[in-house]
């Protein structure tokens, strides 16, 4: 399986106790740790000994049926040119891991971004404070378990639309299919 | 004489102050604020406050199905809709396994240099409207229009096209429109050194810009800047040649980039990238008139439409840098999740803050959108 | 069927006209100044949302909005007409009603958009607001997602003939039914929304007072003591019209 692997890659893999990898699409590798602790030590030494110097975005993913947040680090490298994308689950309470923006500064605003929509505390961020939604009352609205449909029922009024073709075609079964 | 209830407030001796810059004001890109910190006309330290644009389209496309995210997706970035469509679509055929046709393939590279194009050209008039060249804003604006009345004929849409779609693209070229948009491209390129007149060699653009916003390679990597910005540093770093999706690969062009690092250069890796979208633009037009076949692969029923559970990380070089989606499938006719990564992130919030602050405060508005930060990216 | 309409007759019809405007004079000249009004529109810079990319090509060379006495200005004090190009966050909204505000009587508001009407496409957003008329007073609409440069110049044309016949008269409703327009964005901001505007003191200025002007929702403006301080801020916003 290691056919295609960087010289450098493969030495910080080995090094990363609980790394497992695989070719995801061409130049993606697509990496687990099955602990999230070990995720700065795997970024330091992407940054320091294989030139991941570009991360590309840190996205996060709920999963309540796991009682899990999982967090993904897109690396990208202006040498190796391999796109890494590195998954950690985190359990969904407390909530809470170690900010990676001394390492890479683009963390300081997805880490924001994240506190804001799925409430994940990073600890030693830059900067945790609310950015899209200062004048937010609600929970953070990108979890699963916020209603969004709910939500606008309850706050806001709009006109129903219903006219007669579109009854006829629900009768009918169109629309849309769960 | 003051007023009955005017109250005197004792306040600590200070030579700074506060200025709010937006949302509501012509400096800014969009609808986005900007708080400034001054002493005199220098701003000592800057903070973004963006989310004005905020509709909460992860959370949308989550309650939609693939289907109908082909709408959703390009108002995401309102000057450059047409790159969103395209990664969206590659994820959802890297999830699907869905095979592109060929012509498509050209089609779809077409519409992404047009935007491109009509992107640049946006940016040039906003760029120089900053330094206060009018009549440079008027032209780019009417040039762009030359460029949208093409799109109007491929795809019935100015703005917002939704011409991707996965699998494919929605419909074929009408008859005599790659003859149509050739003469177009070659107005636009006998305009370039009337722009240059105009624009690029004037001497208000060059005094002004000239060292405005400067940022090292270094810094540059640090804050996470991609794109046009990136090799206005000296990096020739973009994704159409270093990660070819679509058939960059086939196509000759060279990547642009300048050493100086300010607003300047970062306009003139604007210029070059018209020229480069042109010579792009041919080539997909002469493979367009001989390529044949399909524009779409088969799709299912797409109100049932379900893609494998997965997730996928495409990415695309947009006109204003690195532009990516990442996709979860949990196997549904819905998305699980999707996070969009516009360039604008790193843009216009940590790189503008740092590179504001010493800046005078009648150049904030020319390092924005010298940087090309566009906020409806920010706030999705 | 919605509870009420969407686009609302003109107000004349439910109020009884003031000495003044009923006098043959004052309504000439009103009639002589909408006339010019409607020939030299200012436009407020405001981009609010995605309908303003088709702002430029609608202003400049191509469509050239300035031939009809169109231009965009930046200040509120100074504009006529507020464009809501498309659709509101909530966090927008706030600073569109503080700018509605600013502006000078007569003044016009132009929802972009199928967004402004009924949410458009962001109908089960969070974000966004569903429906402008419910905060400000609208005069036009423009359908479409987005409405194209002729649409739009369409829309104005028809504005200023609405402006040049004295029908676009909506502005004054938010003074005379402020405690309605309060008493919805309070709903949405909460209870201690209130902007710096006077705006029960302007309506007295504009002899716009209404018997909806005041009411339970302006009344806890009192608390702040805003307009006249010292003064008593209840007994200010009991001054009869």
């Amino acid at each position: 399986m290691s056919k295609s692997l960087p010289t450098p890659l493969e030495g910080v893999f080995r090094r990363v106790p609980g790394v497992r990898w695989r070719q995801q699409a061409e130049r993606h590798l697509r990496v687990e740790l099955s602990e999230a602790e070990n995720l700065p030590a795997l970024l330091a030494l992407l940054k320091g000994e294989a030139g991941y110097r570009h991360l590309s975005a840190i996205s996060c993913v709920d999963w309540p049926d796991a009682d899990e947040f999982e967090l993904v680090y897109h690396l990208d490298s202006y040498t190796t040119q391999v796109l890494i994308s590195a998954h950690i689950r985190l359990p969904a309470a407390p909530g809470r891991y170690v900010s990676v923006s001394g390492l890479y500064r683009p963390a300081g605003f997805f880490e924001r971004d994240i506190h804001e929509m799925f409430g994940v505390q990073f600890e030693g961020a830059l900067d945790l404070r609310p950015f899209i939604l200062t004048e937010w009352g609600g929970p953070p609205p990108m979890r699963k378990s916020f209603d969004t449909e709910g939500y606008v029922r309850d706050h806001y009024q709009w006109v129903d639309y219903g006219p007669e073709w579109l009854a006829e075609l629900e009768k009918r079964g169109g629309g849309i299919v769960e | 004489m003051h007023p009955d209830h005017y109250r005197h407030t004792e306040l600590p001796p200070s030579t700074e102050y506060e200025l709010y810059f937006g949302p509501n004001h012509p400096g800014i890109e969009g609808n986005y604020a900007l708080k400034a910190r001054l002493a005199g006309d220098t701003v000592v330290a800057l903070e973004a406050d963006g989310g004005y644009l905020h509709r909460g389209f992860e959370k949308l496309m989550e309650q939609r199905l693939w289907i109908q995210n082909i709408a959703l997706v390009p108002r995401i970035c309102v000057p450059d809709p047409v790159p969103m469509e395209e990664t969206y679509a590659r994820a959802v055929e890297t999830l699907g396994g869905l095979e592109v046709p060929e012509r498509a393939q050209w089609l779809r590279m077409l519409v992404l240099e047009m935007s491109r194009l009509t992107a640049h050209l946006f940016y040039f008039g906003g760029h120089a409207a900053t330094v206060g060249l009018y009549t440079n804003m008027f032209w780019g604006v009417s040039d762009r229009d030359r460029l949208l009345d093409c799109f109007e004929q491929l795809t019935g849409a100015r703005v917002y096209h939704m011409y991707i779609t996965p699998g494919g693209v929605r419909r074929d070229t009408p008859p005599g429109f790659l003859d149509s948009l050739s003469e177009v491209l070659d107005y636009v390129e006998g305009r370039l050194p009337k722009f240059d007149d105009l624009f690029f060699d004037n001497a208000v653009l060059v005094r002004r810009a000239t060292g405005t916003g400067t940022m090292d390679q270094a810094f540059a990597i640090d804050y996470g800047v991609t794109g046009p910005n990136l090799r206005a540093t000296g990096l020739a770093h973009d994704l159409r040649r270093d990660y070819p999706y679509l058939k960059y690969a086939e196509v000759e062009f060279d990547v642009i980039t300048e050493t100086a690092g300010d607003a300047y250069a970062r306009t003139l890796v604007r210029r070059g990238e018209v020229i480069e979208s042109l010579r792009i633009l041919r080539q997909v037009i002469d493979k367009l008139r001989s390529v044949p076949g399909p524009i779409r692969c088969p799709l299912p029923n797409p109100l049932a439409w379900r893609i494998p559970a997965g997730d996928a990380y495409t990415r695309t070089e947009s006109s204003k840098g690195e532009l990516a989606y990442y996709i979860v499938s949990d196997g549904s006719a819905k998305p699980w999740r999707v996070h969009v990564r516009g360039p604008s992130q790193m843009h216009a919030v940590q790189t503008l803050e740092a590179l504001c602050v010493g800046a005078r405060i009648e150049d904030v508005a020319q390092i924005m959108f010298s940087l090309d930060a566009c906020p409806p990216e920010v706030d999705r | 069927m919605p509870d009420y309409p969407i686009y609302r007759d003109p107000p004349e019809q439910c109020r009884t006209p003031d000495a003044e405007e009923r006098s043959l004079w004052g309504r000439t000249l009103e009639r002589i100044a909408d006339h010019c009004r409607a020939r030299s529109l200012f436009v407020l810079h405001y981009c609010t949302g995605c309908g303003a990319i088709e702002l430029p090509p609608s202003m400049t060379s191509r469509f050239d909005l300035e031939r009809v006495g169109m231009q965009p200005m930046v200040t509120p004090r100074q504009a006529d007409l507020l464009l809501i190009t498309g659709y509101l966050s909530v966090k927008t909204l706030k600073r569109v009603i503080l700018t509605y505000e600013q502006m000078q009587g007569p003044k016009y508001v132009m929802g972009f958009g199928s967004c402004t009407i009924n949410g458009g496409m962001y109908w089960n957003s969070y974000a966004t607001v569903k429906r402008l008329d419910q905060y400000l007073p609208v005069d036009m609409y423009i359908a479409g997602c987005m409405p194209r440069p002729e649409a739009i110049q369409q829309a104005f044309l028809q504005l200023m003939e609405k402006i040049d016949s004295g029908r676009a008269q909506n502005w004054k409703e938010y003074y005379r039914r402020y405690d309605h327009y309060l008493g919805e964005q309070q709903a949405l901001f909460g209870e201690q929304f209130h902007t710096p505007t006077d705006v029960i003191g302007e309506a007295r200025h504009y002899s716009l007072f209404g018997p909806e002007t005041l009411g339970e929702h302006t009344a806890k403006l009192a608390k702040y003591d805003l307009y006249h301080p010292g003064q008593g801020a209840v007994d200010a916003l009991e001054v009869k019209r």
